[in-house]
């Protein structure tokens, strides 16, 4: 069996909020290549936990190590730079730009941003911007060609599940190691879902990517996941493959024994 | 679902209902607008531009001159507010810079603690263009600076108090005369061309509409660059942006400071031409008077704002006059037992700020976009641009910040650059 | 300690100047935060809705031939109207801007309420100058002079006057009445209700789009007894005054803490405290000016945003 590397490691992360402490001491490891979930119930904590991932939040305690360099407190374009990139649970794609815009905008790090070259379109920046459309393009047509055709549409025009595709494509124009995915199939049917599952795989696959997931709907966790890491009230309670959670007392009793959240 | 081409404007636009009915004819086999988009109609109108001074006296020459500097301005300004979104309302600062680095350097001369004249080396207007461009840009950087972390409300609040602030102290420092400013600047004649003609300020003219151009090409450049999205992106959904890769810090920075130059460069034009500078000029009023521009003309669109500053430059030095002699001896006012009685004493020149502020609220109530839209603003200011999932009941007042008391709810997008129990800073949303 | 003692009168005097301004600070500040905290929008007119208090209520002094100070049911009489006309002004014209403006712009993207908000304060500050000029014009001294001085036991003697005690009683009495009414009343809590989350106010019955109004309604009325005080306290009218003394309130705002109400009386007292000390005590190099107002805001900014006493009206989540 071969020994997979570790891609990203939380130690101890922590996050207080004045009063209030949303991710309390959780330790995980992330392999290359894997699909790795954190589940749990509302207000569990797992959108903080890609937020400090992502730099929008800084830890109060604890270390976020990539490929064993530490990026915990790094701003958000610098994780980016690291091979970190992100969707939303809402979808925040840019309304008022096109599709391509949007796709284009993921890209951003791959065109020289100096003053000289935005201001005069000097050579090696107009090739850069080509490439980079030509790369958007490529991205959106993995999702098939009626995203390219639509690719002049305005980012607010498009079905939601379009939305979320090209919010996707735009993550991974900066071709991350690292994709963080927050509920990608949340305001999806289940044709769409299982649709979803299909190209979350694919993408895993074909991108050389590694995937941390949030996923609240438990059929695409068990479905997908290699590892699933459980959380309650800010704290890690479970970790293990699907089959060992779905048998973990602690996490039924979480979802299933928890009173109504607290308002 | 129709896909947006690049010449479609919306319905609502004044140049697509013109663009319309012009297509039904064909010239050289092409339809009009062929012609009267983009560049082409650029290239139009600075061949209008260059006869310009052939055709007219020094009067209408130094109006042209002086709509072209608030054109510079304008540009300037729609960079900052229009494209990234900041609503900077202390612009007039980079004007000062500009027209001071310009006057104490050609004048060559300073005023010591004392109140005694020092001379300095002069230095010709060419080099100092360059310098009041670059301390401008300096300026614009940092007065930005501590902006960058400010909601807008705050941010507008901020950079109106710099832009009082910096006339202020150039005012009050020993070294720049005061109140009484600086006169009998010498003109930046260069080799053969002669700027001294009183008579033919051609020269000035045709120096304004180079400066005009360049910026409109560097402005045009900037847009359609990957800054030019990278503001859009930061003006849309900051943290999305920064989560995309953009530095908001850069970016931001970048809009301060190019915006910054072009008003340094307008300032410097200005004393230049007009050979003196007079520090009570430097004033909020020129700060609103661009903004009113930019607004009024369509924010984020270049001709848009060109458009704007003319009209509002025209506004001010013929209209005002114009209406304020015809209210007065229109029979209806002076005749007697008039109710309008009371506008025979009104001076329309001092409702100047007044109009102004009527068209602001006129314009940003019933056509944000201003009058030449830039389709995107058009989108997102008359309101389609808002995405379903986006709008809530009470509508996007509402800011996601991260407060002292959080519910156990997960806490969603929410930025450190707010900072714990800040109302202040923030993020950005649809600005 | 002799230093101490022998500016001690001074400093006492400023002490109470500060306090008494620091009064008419808070109300004004309270305008700006009650805005705040119910549609996270600062009200750029709210300087200039003060401010035309002040205007109409010299037309009214004027109207009536008010020229020399009153004294029992008179006074009583006269300065009970002021205040109910200056309030009514502000609130009025502070509910309009409301009404025409920043309702119709809620979904705009921000940018759209704060340049409303510049011509709605360009407007008003410029219809005041075209009828009642650019210059001071002075308001009658109808509060009777007088007051108790005190002696202090180092020589020193504090003056403090009738209006000041008027003042800053009426003040307090209008400040602690805005407390009870938001802690007590229906309309009280459906403004803190959607201060901190509009979407369950709205869903829990509350009229948002009523209770906004409210907002304003109080914020302006606040303003405009702000006004009835400052124009007897000053003896003077300016189309301006509205700009600058809007501007030091919203720095008290921020000072204690925009969107919570305690700050902003406390804010408001402070600046005014500093303001009068300052004015004292610094040479007249560093002059009290808008310059050292938005200085020190820009600092509160950068370094303390969240103010004294955080923000604890509106939660959101």
């Amino acid at each position: 069996m071969t020994t997979s590397t570790v891609l990203l490691r939380l130690t101890g992360l922590t996050k207080t909020f004045g009063g209030l402490t949303a991710v309390d001491n959780v330790t995980f490891d992330v392999q290359q290549g894997q699909i790795y979930s954190i589940i749990g119930p509302n207000g569990a904590g797992k959108t903080t936990v890609f937020n400090l991932i992502t730099g929008i939040y800084k830890p109060t305690a604890g270390d976020i190590v990539l490929g064993g360099q530490s990026i915990a407190g790094l701003t958000p374009d610098r994780v980016l730079r690291r091979g970190i990139t992100r969707t939303f649970q809402n979808i925040r794609l840019f309304n008022n730009m096109t599709v391509l815009e949007n796709v284009l905008v993921g890209q951003h790090t791959r065109i020289p941003g100096d003053l000289p070259s935005v201001l005069l379109h000097l050579p090696n920046y107009r090739r850069a911007d080509s490439r980079a459309h030509a790369r958007a393009l490529e991205l959106l047509r993995f999702f098939g060609p009626a995203l390219v055709a639509r690719k002049d549409d305005y980012a607010a025009n498009l079905s939601y599940a379009d939305r979320r595709r090209v919010e996707i494509a735009r993550a991974l124009g900066s071709t991350p190691k690292l994709l963080l995915l927050d509920e990608p199939t949340a305001g999806m049917n289940d044709p769409e879902t299982a649709e979803a599952i299909g190209y979350i795989r694919t993408l895993r696959n074909e991108f050389d990517l590694t995937i941390l997931l949030i996923e609240h709907k438990l059929q695409v966790t068990m479905g997908i996941s290699d590892q699933i890491c459980v959380l309650d009230y800010g704290k890690k309670i479970a970790e293990g493959v699907p089959a060992e959670i779905q048998r973990n007392e602690l996490v039924i009793e979480a979802y299933l024994g928890r009173k109504a959240p607290v308002e | 679902m129709s896909t947006q081409t690049q010449n479609l404007r919306g319905p609502s636009s004044i140049m697509g209902t013109v663009r319309e009915r012009l297509d039904k004819t064909q010239i050289g086999g092409r339809p009009p607008s062929y012609y009267l988009s983009g560049w082409r109609l650029g290239v139009f109108f600075l061949a209008l531009a260059l006869l310009f001074p052939l055709v007219t006296d020094q009067t209408l020459q130094v109006t042209a001159i002086s709509v072209g500097v608030y054109v510079l301005l304008a540009l300037g300004l729609n960079i900052v507010v229009g494209y990234a979104g900041l609503l900077d309302l202390g612009y007039v600062a980079f004007f000062v810079v500009g027209s001071y680095t310009v006057a104490v350097f050609t004048g060559g001369i300073l005023q010591r603690s004392d109140g005694t004249v020092a001379e300095i080396r002069q230095f010709p207007f060419w080099y100092l263009l360059p310098l009041a461009a670059l301390l401008a840009g300096l300026f614009g950087v940092l007065l930005g600076a501590p902006t960058l972390r400010l909601r807008g409300d705050y941010l507008a609040i901020v950079t109106l108090g710099f832009g009082q602030i910096l006339p202020i102290v150039f005012q009050n420092v020993p070294w720049f005369f005061g109140q009484l400013g600086m006169s009998a600047l010498p003109p930046p004649d260069i080799g053969p061309i002669s700027f001294s003609d009183t008579g033919n300020r051609a020269p000035f003219y045709y120096l304004t509409l180079l400066l005009v151009v360049l910026v409109i090409l560097a402005v045009s450049s900037l847009r359609d660059s990957s800054l030019g999205r990278a503001w859009v992106a930061i003006r849309e959904d900051e943290t999305a942006a920064a989560a995309s890769g953009i530095n908001l810090v850069r970016t931001k920075l970048l809009a301060f400071g190019l915006g910054a130059v072009t008003g340094g460069i307008g300032g410097a034009l200005n004393a230049s031409f007009l050979g003196a500078i007079a520090p009570t000029d430097f004033n909020f009023g020129i700060s609103i008077t661009i903004l009113v521009m930019i607004v009024l003309g369509g924010l984020g669109s270049i001709p848009g704002v060109i458009i704007g500053a003319m009209l509002l430059r025209f506004f001010d030095v013929y209209l005002l006059g114009k209406i304020n002699d015809t209210v007065h001896s229109s029979p209806l006012v002076t005749g007697d037992g008039s109710p309008l009685h009371f506008l025979a004493t009104l001076d329309f020149n001092t409702a100047k700020y007044l109009i102004y502020g009527l068209i602001l609220m006129a314009m940003i109530l019933l056509r944000p976009q201003g009058l030449i839209p830039n389709i995107r603003r058009q989108r997102e200011l008359a309101g389609i641009g808002a995405a379903p999932e986006g709008v809530s009941a009470v509508g996007l007042f509402e800011q996601e910040v991260a407060g002292e008391e959080l519910a156990a709810v997960d806490v969603g997008e929410q930025t450190e650059y707010v900072g714990e129990g800040s109302e202040a800073l923030g993020r950005e949303d649809h600005v | 300690m002799l230093v101490l003692a022998a500016g001690s009168s001074v400093l006492f005097q400023q002490i109470e100047n500060g306090i008494t301004l620091g009064a008419m600070y808070a109300l004004v500040a309270l305008g700006y935060t009650l805005v705040y905290g119910i549609i996270e929008l600062i009200n750029f007119a709210h300087g200039d809705v003060f401010m035309w208090s002040t205007v109409v209520i010299l037309a009214v002094a004027q109207a009536l031939g008010l020229n020399h100070p009153y004294t029992g049911l008179a006074l009583i009489g006269i300065l009970l109207m002021l205040i109910v006309i200056g309030m009514a002004v502000s609130a009025t014209i502070n509910v309009s801007i409301e009404r025409l403006a920043y309702r119709r712009l809620r979904k705009a993207p921000r940018l759209a309420p704060l340049i409303a908000a510049i011509g709605a304060s360009f407007i008003l500050e410029n219809v005041a100058q075209l009828w009642r000029g650019a210059g001071f014009v002075s308001f009658p001294g109808i509060f009777p002079a007088g007051g108790i001085t005190l002696s202090g036991t180092f020589g020193g003697t504090l003056r403090i006057n009738n209006l000041d005690i008027f003042i800053i009683v009426v003040a307090v009495g209008l400040m602690y009445g805005l407390a009870r009414f938001i802690r007590l009343t229906r309309l009280g809590k459906a403004m803190r209700a959607t201060a901190q989350d509009p979407e369950a106010a709205a869903l829990m019955g509350v009229n948002i789009d009523r209770t906004i109004s409210f907002t304003f309604l109080i914020g302006g009325a606040l303003a405009g007894a702000a006004g009835v005080f400052y124009s007897l306290y000053i003896g003077q009218v300016w189309f301006f005054t509205g700009f600058e003394l809007g501007l030091i309130a919203f720095t008290a705002a921020v000072l204690g803490g925009i969107g919570n109400i305690y700050g902003a009386v406390l804010g408001g007292f402070l600046i005014g405290l500093v303001q009068s000390l300052a004015i004292a005590y610094i040479p007249s190099g560093v002059a009290w000016s808008d310059a050292t107002v938005f200085a020190i805001l820009v600092l509160i900014l950068i370094f303390r945003p969240s103010g004294l006493l955080g923000q604890q009206v509106p939660n959101k989540v």
